[in-house]
């Protein structure tokens, strides 16, 4: 489902925030046209009753707001004036595949990162490899290399990377896959893209020493930029991860409080990655804080989207073509986003919650619940909301082709498959 | 009851327990003793008991969960409970000497020649910097995390003598997220720091830290394989990555925090190098100096004591000598084991080995000017290589 984006933002300045709705509708009323598709009427949010709104009504108050409140209130933002260019209408065909237009700067990089893991034993060292065999999505590479372009024209250079920016790319994969390997010993998973997980093939005791080896050699790394803000912000990281998961040990009574508490623990393990790397990048090439917080913003928002579509698909992708099988997050007694949903129009899931799909049958009851609502429908167009928030802050940024494959790219995110 | 007369008789209680413990050390020919009291002296010249370090992390709310998490593994036989517990109140091990010892290198470097806005001679606390002070929290939440690491086990090596798989699962669950809540916490105390040299450096020794343990995981279910091929420099080098980076690059990094020369660092280096060698090469020797207990103790065969005695006797020798020390069972007499090899000259190598050590590690701290700090760290090394 393609999202054509027909508009390019006027320039002004002191123009104040709106809210994430008003955007969705277009500026000055015009409305967008993918706003007429795929846009759900959220009549519980105070002050939207804007037209080309469908009526009917959907239970999104509490976490509408909690979208509104947590976005970044910024200014519209420009270093130099510069003329307005608005009307222009961009093709599909210009906007650049993020893939290739990021090929160049990834061509090596697995590479690079397996010679940051130097180490002497032979057997520590093809664990330590083991997933960077190039099969990964480098997803999060892309996103960073792509962000670091488009800051370093933003800031009046050329887009060429610089190599503190290049390396926080690979920095954050390290990051990601020590800690997926930590991940796979706590669920007891015996599969991830594809392959067996290390702790099924070497035991959990070495899988463990392999992560904190990867953890490790991406510390230096970041040391090596020789940035203290930077070594701050990816630290953070490592934190949020580690917090996040905690996060997931416990279930919360309340309701309204369970999906606060999933939307931050989203954070923690998947968009706080994304987004402090952004960060990061940013950081390096340009010394103005709204462009970090731009940057931050739109990592932070896709990060979030991209987890939002993962819990989609744990429900609704066959096993093959995911590389692990599905249902995985009910299995573990997880409660994300569809569930949280189909809890609305089904109470029966509260208890199921509550105790963590611990009862035989569970799973399978709370699957059915769950296809049977609309509560994958329903975090589909919440994921939607935060791409559209993404787009929304990175189109602060001057453009480039860069800038519009991060807009092109959360498009992917919200129609991938696997 | 008049308060004063209460506390003045709790106050003489703990006097009493302390004399107490004293006189026991005195009596006993053990070491740990004897280093217990060096480093309960030491902590007064640091300003307050180390074992309050990372009293934050551990009053975390995430710890506090793990904590009533771990409750349920009481009467399992994972090796979280027990690392918990040593953690708590262990009188063996010292809680907690790595920082010790990089508070007292700390205070034995002196004031920073350079001027700097984190290095005012105002926010020094019995003279170490705050820095220096977080730097040695975070080498203990660093030693701490592999602790808990190290405790994973193995699922596909459970047997049902182990108890239910399920309290193995989730044993290994809690360790691999403390031990990671510790990492974690060390590494955003690390970015404090604002000194991204030391932050690669630390960073380098848990890098050193993991290559050290993945040697100590047997590769087969057979422990204490025959085919192992290991010599003493071997031993040394890889006991150096499990034992002795961390100590000797933190305190590198003490010193780099308050920018003294390279000369500093490297005596310091080599100070926590030595020491870590000599304190490991101790810990060894323990069950080969004591006087034999009731219980045949078990020891790994890679201990220093048996890698001497298997260099110097040989593969053939040493294989002969395993046969001879097994049961009608073909189980492992250690004991008799243990016998056969105060036989030969491994266990007087090894002694020889740790004194060489416990010098060079005086020699480099030697070079620092005197002081109170100075002597803490000469007696901890005469102590790691009492006998």
């Amino acid at each position: 489902m393609a999202i054509p984006w027909r508009h390019c933002w006027r320039w002004t300045t002191g123009a104040t925030s709106t809210s994430v709705l008003e955007t969705i509708c277009g500026f000055n009323g015009r409305s967008a046209t993918f706003a007429a598709s795929s846009f759900r009427g959220t009549g519980a949010v105070a002050g939207s009753g804007k037209e080309g709104l469908s009526s009917r009504p959907v239970h999104t108050s509490s976490i509408g707001n909690y979208i509104l409140t947590s976005r970044h209130k910024s200014r519209l933002l420009y270093p130099t004036p510069k003329p307005c260019c608005c009307k222009r209408i961009h093709s599909d065909a210009k906007l650049k595949d993020p893939f290739t237009l990021a090929q160049k700067d990834l061509n090596h990089l697995y590479d690079d990162i397996k010679k940051e893991l130097f180490v002497s034993k032979s057997e520590l060292k093809s664990l330590c490899d083991y997933y960077f065999d190039g099969k990964g999505k480098a997803f999060r590479p892309m996103i960073v290399v792509l962000m670091a372009r488009a800051c370093n024209i933003h800031s009046n250079r050329d887009g060429d990377l610089l190599p503190g920016q290049r390396s926080i790319a690979m920095i954050s994969e390290m990051i990601h896959t020590a800690s997926l390997v930590h991940d796979d010993v706590i669920d007891g998973s015996d599969k991830r893209r594809g392959k067996t997980t290390i702790n099924e093939v070497w035991g959990e005791r070495k899988a463990i020493l392999a992560g904190d080896f990867i953890l490790s050699a991406a510390s230096m790394a970041l040391a090596r930029i020789g940035n203290n803000t930077v070594v701050s912000v990816l630290s953070q990281v490592i934190e949020d991860l580690v917090r996040g998961e905690f996060m997931q040990l416990g279930s919360k009574e309340n309701e309204s409080e369970r999906f606060k508490h999933y939307l931050e623990k989203t954070f923690k393990k998947t968009a706080s990655l994304i987004a402090n790397s952004c960060k990061a990048v940013s950081i390096l090439v340009n010394s103005d804080p709204e462009v970090h917080e731009i940057a931050f913003q739109y990592g932070r928002n896709v990060g979030i989207a991209f987890q939002l579509v993962d819990d989609v698909l744990d429900f609704t992708a066959c096993a093959s073509q995911l590389g692990k099988p599905s249902a995985t997050d009910l299995k573990l007694g997880l409660a994300t986003g569809p569930v949280l949903f189909a809890c609305q129009q089904f109470p029966e899931l509260h208890a199921m919650i509550m105790r963590r799909f611990s009862t035989s049958g569970d799973v399978d009851r709370a699957w059915q619940y769950v296809l049977e609502s609309d509560g994958v429908d329903q975090t589909n167009y919440l994921a939607q909301s935060y791409c559209q928030e993404a787009i929304r802050q990175i189109s602060l940024l001057r453009p480039s082709p860069e800038r519009d494959a991060l807009i092109r790219l959360t498009e992917m995110v919200l129609t991938r498959d696997k | 009851d008049n308060p004063m007369t209460v506390i003045r008789f709790r106050l003489s209680c703990i006097g009493l327990l302390n004399r107490g413990q004293r006189n026991i050390s005195i009596f006993s020919n053990a070491t740990p003793s004897n280093l217990n009291k060096v480093v309960s002296d030491a902590e007064k010249i640091v300003g307050y008991p180390t074992s309050f370090m990372s009293l934050r992390c551990l009053l975390s709310d995430e710890l506090s969960n793990v904590a009533m998490h771990v409750r349920k593994l009481v009467g399992t036989k994972h090796p979280l409970l027990s690392t918990a517990r040593g953690f708590i109140y262990d009188s063996r091990n010292n809680l907690q000497m790595r920082g010790l010892v990089v508070l007292l290198m700390s205070k034995a470097a002196g004031p920073s020649q350079h001027t700097a806005s984190d290095l005012l001679p105002q926010d020094m606390v019995s003279g170490i910097y705050p820095s220096q002070r977080n730097l040695a929290e975070i080498t203990e939440l660093i030693h701490t995390a592999f602790l808990v690491h190290r405790g994973i086990v193995n699922l596909k090596e459970w047997t049902n003598s182990d108890g239910p798989l399920k309290d193995m699962q989730f044993g290994n669950k809690m360790s691999v997220l403390s031990g990671d809540f510790l990492l974690a916490n060390a590494c955003t105390g690390l970015a404090q720091l604002n000194n991204t040299k030391v932050v690669e450096l630390i960073s380098s020794a848990i890098g050193d830290l993991v290559q050290g343990i993945y040697h100590e995981i047997p590769n087969s279910l057979e422990d204490n394989s025959l085919t192992d091929e290991i010599n003493m420099v071997t031993w040394e080098e890889q006991t150096f990555l499990s034992h002795g980076a961390l100590l000797a690059k933190s305190c590198q990094a003490a010193m780099e925090l308050a920018k003294h020369d390279k000369d500093a660092q490297g005596l310091a280096y080599k100070y926590g190098k030595h020491l870590s060698l000599g304190h490991k090469l101790n810990s060894d020797l323990q069950l080969f100096v004591k006087s034999s207990s009731a219980d045949p103790e078990t020891f790994s065969f890679n201990s220093a004591p048996v890698v001497f005695h298997r260099q110097i006797v040989g593969q053939e020798r040493w294989c002969h000598q395993l046969q001879q020390a097994k049961t009608i069972g073909r189980q492992m007499d250690y004991t008799k084991l243990r016998s056969t090899i105060k036989l030969e000259k491994g266990v007087t190598s090894t002694i020889d080995l740790c004194r060489y050590h416990g010098n060079k590690a005086l020699e480099s701290i030697q070079c620092f000017p005197s002081s109170e700090a100075r002597s803490a760290l000469e007696n901890i090394a005469r102590a790691v290589t009492k006998f």
